[in-house]
């Protein structure tokens, strides 16, 4: 088992990040266990590659013969169908056309017809209620009207009342002093009489 | 290596234009690596030469779902990696571990008529190599003698990083003890 910081093996095959890198190789520079493990690592290596590599006995090739290559039309199609972005946009353009077309040519809807009777019976419940909304309303601020008005003519009148009254009661005042004035009068007038 | 990325991009677009020839110059830089993929894991030449045209063939016919150009390498294996668990597939029904009876090949350890490695360790590695399961096989060939990254290898098995991981790390454990024995003759 090796003590080394990281794998010794991906540090042989050169698969460490920089930093553990150089951690690794300050490590076995002082760790005879670790530097004879990379020795058999080397060792394998070194026998595995021996084994060389073959010539290809027969070398390959393709030949431009015009009657097995595709024509321009088949090329071009084939990008076409190659290429993600391509096949998107033609979707999109196809997609718009088709909108535009349907927007042109779209038929007259053929349930329409029961459409109008029931906007007029829905039309006629909502003016039904809109009206007798207003007639509530209406009665509701005429009642609430007329009662104010009744308190006002029922203060008036109270007040009159009151008024009338003491205008009564004034007048009367005023016809006794009257009264009094005159009957010193009439006794001042006797008195004078006598006297002559 | 970036310079080359580029210079293949290039003519994957020729290709895709309808150009032939750029199409073989591509090949041309591939088809030994694809033919020594295939031929470590199918261990048989003709299968391998038959896969590896089959391969370009798809990959001539599918060039243009290919949507990075840059990621040719992984892409192409890809396919190669489904053709010959395909012909896996064919030969053992599914389930069963593909263990290779590798062929003998003549000049196997010799580079233009010079003997390069003893002939017994390169015998050795074959016969090690077709203990491993396809798998385990795989992911050797694609790291140690294709030398792609481990999430290159991941995308080319449709697999998790850990799992190529594991399937490596243990390979390399059972051919170690394989190999020991010989390395120890051979030295």
């Amino acid at each position: 088992m090796s003590c080394s910081p990281f794998d010794l093996r991906d540090y042989y095959f050169k698969e460490l990040a920089e930093n553990e890198r150089r951690q690794t190789e300050i490590h076995v520079k002082t760790c005879a266990h670790c530097r004879e493990e990379l020795d058999r690592l080397r060792g394998t290596e070194a026998a595995l590659l021996t084994l060389p590599d073959q010539e290809i006995p027969q070398r390959i090739g393709f030949i431009s013969d015009p009657v097995f290559e595709p024509s321009p039309m088949s090329r071009w199609w084939a990008a076409f169908w190659g290429s993600a972005a391509r096949l998107g946009f033609a979707s999109a353009a196809m997609l718009s056309i088709a909108l535009i077309v349907f927007s042109f040519t779209r038929p007259v809807p053929q349930v329409s017809a029961p459409a109008p009777a029931s906007n007029a019976a829905l039309q006629a419940e909502v003016t039904k209620r809109v009206n007798e909304a207003v007639q509530k309303a209406v009665a509701e601020s005429d009642a609430r009207h007329a009662h104010q008005v009744a308190e006002l003519l029922a203060a008036t009148e109270k007040r009159n009342t009151l008024e009338r009254e003491a205008l009564l009661v004034r007048v009367q005042e005023y016809l006794d002093v009257e009264k009094k004035r005159m009957d010193r009068v009439i006794l001042a007038s006797n008195d004078y009489g006598e006297q002559r | 290596m970036i310079f080359r990325a580029v210079e293949d991009a290039d003519l994957i677009r020729k290709a895709r234009r309808g150009d032939v020839e750029a199409y073989n110059l591509l090949i041309s830089r591939w088809e030994r690596r694809v033919y020594n993929y295939l031929l470590r894991l199918v261990a048989h030449r003709e299968d391998a030469l038959d896969l590896s045209q089959d391969v370009f063939l798809k990959a001539y016919q599918n060039l243009r779902k290919l949507e990075d150009p840059a990621r040719f390498g992984p892409w192409l294996y890809r396919i190669a990696h489904n053709e010959a668990y395909s012909l896996f597939r064919k030969r053992r029904p599914a389930g069963e571990t593909e263990e290779l009876q590798p062929e003998t090949m003549e000049g196997e350890a010799t580079v233009g008529g010079n003997a390069v490695f003893p002939i017994e360790m390169t015998l050795a590695v074959s016969a090690a190599l077709g203990k491993l399961n396809a798998d385990q096989r795989e992911t050797v060939v694609l790291k140690i003698y294709q030398g792609f990254k481990f999430e290159e290898i991941a995308e080319i098995v449709e697999a998790p990083v850990s799992t190529v991981k594991s399937r490596l790390y243990t390979a390399l454990d059972l051919l170690k003890a394989e190999l020991a024995p010989v390395k120890r003759g051979v030295s």
